[in-house]
Formats: structure tokens, sequence, C-alpha cells
């Protein structure tokens, strides 16, 4: 077992729901409220990573932040080093990847929390932020939690970015999925199968605790005064 | 009545805006001066509308917006003062409580500014003044609908607002809790000494509630006054009937103090001066039963039908003019009286007292 691939897949996949929830939570806000006709194109940009294969999506990012765009020479000026092929290239790809997954749940469940509360705390004085804190988002927990699990989930699975963004480099961007198929090219079966079966265990645990953590929520909140 | 001085003193709210919303267009324009104006129209009014445009939670399309003294929107200036420094209370038709927090937390949540414990004193003494002092810690789904509307009210005073609006606050409730939650609020308001504004569809509770009516109609404002002007003498049919008059017809002057109603097939004397008379009319409950025909608009008439509510009884029925055209009128009486009427035999001798006979341009 590489146990080196599991911390660095969980490494990442920690990062980036971290990343998520910092940008996600206000990105999602924005959008919820956004009154504008330009609104399903900024939620089909947010929604593509869902349908496009990873490989486009890393080919675009490879190109975009190599030594060859301005992002990527600004980039080389402050860190001396390129993006594609280290964690921080690794770690950007992912969050792309990963941002439909935390931004849509988000997104719903700021969308489920009734206007005239916000209304309501905006009578009493509050400000965008107050009422951000204070209402939309106590209200909307259970999105924002299943919003973070799905964003760790999926960025634990993830294969295709990885390998176009990342390679296959142990130790700094060897992650799990690539290691079961080094283990796969190898022809090395039982060594596939245990990483395997420990990946798959380890996402049905953390999505069914989730979905339980949800129900006892709304179990909660009922108890204590959101009328059905 | 509303006193532009006083507003130019610096006291009241002076509204003059336009708002479209698609087809809908909203023109409103009044000063209120007094104390509590009730809004009442039928549901498509506006009347919403018009409370969230001055609470900001609607931006108008054009025109002003002040209140005691402070510019809250000027279209031409660019000025849109945000909600929360309004200095405005409300409280929404469903009373939209948070529902995660306590009782004291919602009526806090305003508070933020001031320290700990002067915030905890404000919440104690206002829900000591809304007899809420058991409930503190309760959440709002495990109250009545009255103790959430007073929650709701006390979190809306507790800012201290200048100005209180009451979006149907009563209609969320169950008919036979009215009376008693209606008599809560009256009580809770009687401290607050900033203007009131109350919309409601129900005629019965703004006038208990208010003491000016501004009456709306397909967006316009269709009356403007004391309530008792504008029950006792509305300006035009359409008031007549959405201040719950039931018997209007068509009109023409004859002579002086009377007016002939082509509908009912009679001529009326009148108190009100009837030269451009369009329409007249009288409410139900003000149509009095005589003994002996003769007397001043005293006219013999047939029931054709009548229906009953627990205490009283609708009569509707025909008058025999000299050319009576058919039309019917309603009339409203006890119980009864109805008891010792039903026994007597036709025709029957109704009164259309001239002092209670209103007339209407339009």
């Amino acid at each position: 077992m590489n146990w080196g691939a599991f911390a660095l897949s969980l490494r990442l996949a920690a990062s980036v729901t971290v990343i998520l929830l910092v940008a996600g939570l206000p990105l999602a806000w924005w959008l919820a409220r956004l009154r504008s006709r330009w609104k399903p194109l900024l939620e089909s940009v947010v929604a593509l990573p869902l349908v496009l294969p990873p490989t486009v999506l890393g080919f675009y990012i490879l190109i975009l932040t190599g030594p060859r765009t301005a992002i990527g020479r600004v980039y080389q000026s402050w860190t001396g080093s390129t993006l594609p092929f280290t964690f921080a290239g690794l770690l950007v790809a992912s969050v792309l990847y990963s941002l439909p997954f935390a931004v849509q749940p988000f997104a719903a469940g700021f969308a489920g929390v009734d206007a005239r509360l916000v209304e309501a705390a905006a009578m009493c004085g509050a400000g965008t932020w107050k009422t951000f804190v204070r209402v939309v988002l106590p209200l909307s927990a259970s999105s924002i939690v299943t919003g973070a699990v799905l964003s760790f989930a999926h960025t634990l699975g993830e294969f295709g970015v990885v390998l176009m963004v990342g390679g296959n480099i142990p130790g700094v961007t060897r992650t799990v999925s690539i290691d079961i198929y080094d283990h796969v090219q190898a022809l090395d079966f039982r060594a596939a199968n245990q990483t395997s079966a420990l990946l798959l265990l380890f996402s049905f645990f953390l999505l069914s605790a989730t979905y339980y953590w949800n129900r006892r929520a709304a179990a909660a909140l009922l108890e204590g005064g959101i009328r059905p | 009545m509303p006193n532009a001085t006083d507003v130019r003193r610096g006291t009241g709210l002076s509204v003059s805006l336009e708002k479209w919303l698609g087809e809908f267009r909203l023109e409103l324009e009044f000063t209120a001066g007094g104390r509590r104006l009730g809004i009442l129209g039928p549901s498509g009014a506006g009347k919403s509308l018009a409370l969230r445009s001055i609470a900001g939670l609607e931006t108008p399309t054009r025109g002003r917006i002040e209140l005691n003294g402070r510019v809250l929107f000027d279209a031409a200036d660019h000025i849109n003062v945000p909600s929360r420094e309004r200095r405005a209370g409300m409280l929404f038709q469903h009373y939209a409580l948070f529902p995660h927090m306590t009782v004291a937390q919602n009526v806090g949540f305003g508070l933020g500014r001031l320290a700990a414990a002067e915030r905890e004193a404000r919440v104690r003494g206002l829900l000591a003044r809304m007899h809420l002092d058991d409930l503190a810690a309760r959440y709002p789904r495990q109250l009545s609908g009255g103790q959430q509307q007073r929650v709701a009210l006390a979190r809306a005073l507790a800012t201290e607002p200048e100005i209180l609006l009451l979006d149907e606050p009563l209609s969320a409730l169950d008919f036979h809790l009215r009376g008693l939650v209606e008599k809560e609020l009256l009580d809770a308001l009687a401290d607050f000494c900033g203007l009131t504004l109350y919309v409601s569809h129900s005629l019965e509770d703004v006038y208990r509630m208010c003491d000016e009516i501004l009456v709306l109609a397909r967006g316009r404002v269709a009356a403007f006054g004391p309530k008792e002007e504008i029950f006792r003498h509305p300006p035009t049919a359409e008031v007549a009937r959405l201040t719950g008059c039931k018997n209007i017809s068509r009109a023409r002057p004859v002579e002086e103090g009377a007016v002939e109603a082509l509908d009912w097939g009679v001529r009326l004397e009148v108190h009100q001066p009837p030269a451009k008379a369009r329409q007249v009319g009288i409410r139900a409950n003000h149509i009095s039963f005589v003994d002996e025909p003769g007397g001043v608009n005293v006219f013999p008439c047939t029931l054709v039908e009548s229906t009953e509510t627990p205490f009283r009884r609708t009569l509707y029925l025909r008058l025999q003019g000299e050319n009576s055209s058919g039309g019917q009128l309603q009339a409203e009486i006890l119980k009864y009286r109805w008891e010792e009427l039903k026994h007597q035999p036709m025709p029957w001798h109704v009164r259309l007292d001239p002092e209670l006979v209103f007339v209407a341009v339009d």
C-alpha cells in the first residue's frame, strides 16, 4: 500500500475543500441573488467541469499556466517555478474541476432561504455580511456541508486532470488514483485492488455520514422552528 | 387631515412615487401627518408594493420619499437610502421570524451595535411589554400565531424606528383569534409614538386600527382622508364599493337638494350638494324600516330574498317607486328586528335618511 499517495490525496482534497469554502460561498451567494440576463451564461461556466472530459480541462489549464502565457510568466517571476507538474498546479486545476460540486449545492441552499428572512434582516438594520453570516449560512448549513463533502470526495477520486496537469511525480503529484493506474499498468492487480477498495470504502463512509448528518440537521431545524 | 406644514417642519411621511412592474403601474401620492394611516384596497391594488417601496425593499421607478425631514428616496437626485438605514420597522404578513433563533435572539437581532448589557436590558424590556417574558428561550415554531406576531412586533420596535409598516398583520390568523390579537396589537401600538402604516384588504380591520385611510385601487389613490369622512361621503362609487357599500345607483340631479336614483326609480332628498351627482348610495346598515308610509325618502318595498349571518339578516328589497326599474336594495338588520318585521304584511316601508345618503361624482 502506497500511504504516501494517500496522504497526498488527502492533503489535496482538504486544501481544495478549504479554498472552495472560502471562494465558493461568496460566489454562490452572488450567483443566487444575481438578477442579470447573463446569469445563465455564468451558471454554465461554473457547471462546465461537470460535463467536460477532464482531459479537456486539464489540457487548457496546462496551456494557460505554461511558461508561454502571461499568467504562466507572472507566476514564474513570482515563485521561480511553473505551475504544471507541481502541487500548486494540481491545486489550481482541482479547484476549477471541483467548482460545480461546491457552488451548485451552496447556491441551491441559498436560493432555498426564504427571501422574506433576508428582507427582515435588512429591516432590522443588518448589512449584507451580517445577514449572510447570521441568517443565510445557518439556514443553508446542510447544503454547505453537502457541497464541502462532495468537493472533498470528488477531488480524492479525480484522475484525468491530475494526470494532465500534475503528471506522475511521487510525493508531489502522484495521487491515489494515479497510484492505482500505475499498479494496473504494472499488472499488479493485488495492490490496485487494495488501494481501490480502500478508496471505495472511504468515499462510501464519507457520503453516508454526510447524508445521515443532513437528515438529523433537518430534523433539528424542524424542532427549532422552520415551517415545513 | 394630513398637514403639509407638519411635513415641512420635519414630521411625517411624504410620498410621491411611480413604480412600474410589468403591466402594472403604481402611482402613489400622499402626505401623512397623523399617527395611524390605513392603506385599504382589494388584492392586486398595489398595497404591498407601496409599503415595500417605502421600506426600501422595492425601488420606485421615479419619485421621492421623505420621512421626518430625511430624504429616503429621490430618483432625480439618485438618493436611495438602503432599507437598513431607513429607520423603518416592518411587520411582515407571515412575520418572517428567524426560525433558527430563539424569541430573545429574534428581538435582539437588530441591536448588535449596543453593548451586551444594554442589549439584554432592551430585549428584556420589550419582552415584558409584549407579555413574552416566559417565552424568551422558545423557538418561533413553538409559538402560537398571536405570540409570533408579538415577537415580530417586538423585533420591529427594538431598533426604535420612526415609522412602523404593517403588512396585513392579521390575515395569517385563524378567524377566532383575530379579535384577541387585534386588541393586543392595538395595545402594543399605543406606546409607539411614530407613524404607523397599516396595510389591509379588510375594511373593518383598517377602520378599527387607523385614524386616516388611503384607498388604493388599481395602483392609484382613490381616496385619502379621515376614516369617518371616507365612510360617510365616499368621493366615488368605486371607493364606496371598496369601503363596503352595497347600494349604489346611477343618479342625476333634479333640483336643489334632490337627485333621481335611476337604478332604483325614485327621487331622493340628499344633504350633500347634488349638482355634480352621477352616483348615489347608502350603506346596507343605514336603511331603516318605518311603520307608516309618508315622510322624507320613505318608499314602499317588497322582499325579494333574505340571507342570514349569526347575528344579522340581510334583506334584498325592491322599491315600488313611480317608475321603478327593478334595481334591488340590500338592507342589513339585527335578528330581533327581523323577528318583528317578518310578520308584517307587505309592502313594507324603508327610509333612506337624507343624512346617510351620499352622492358621488363618478
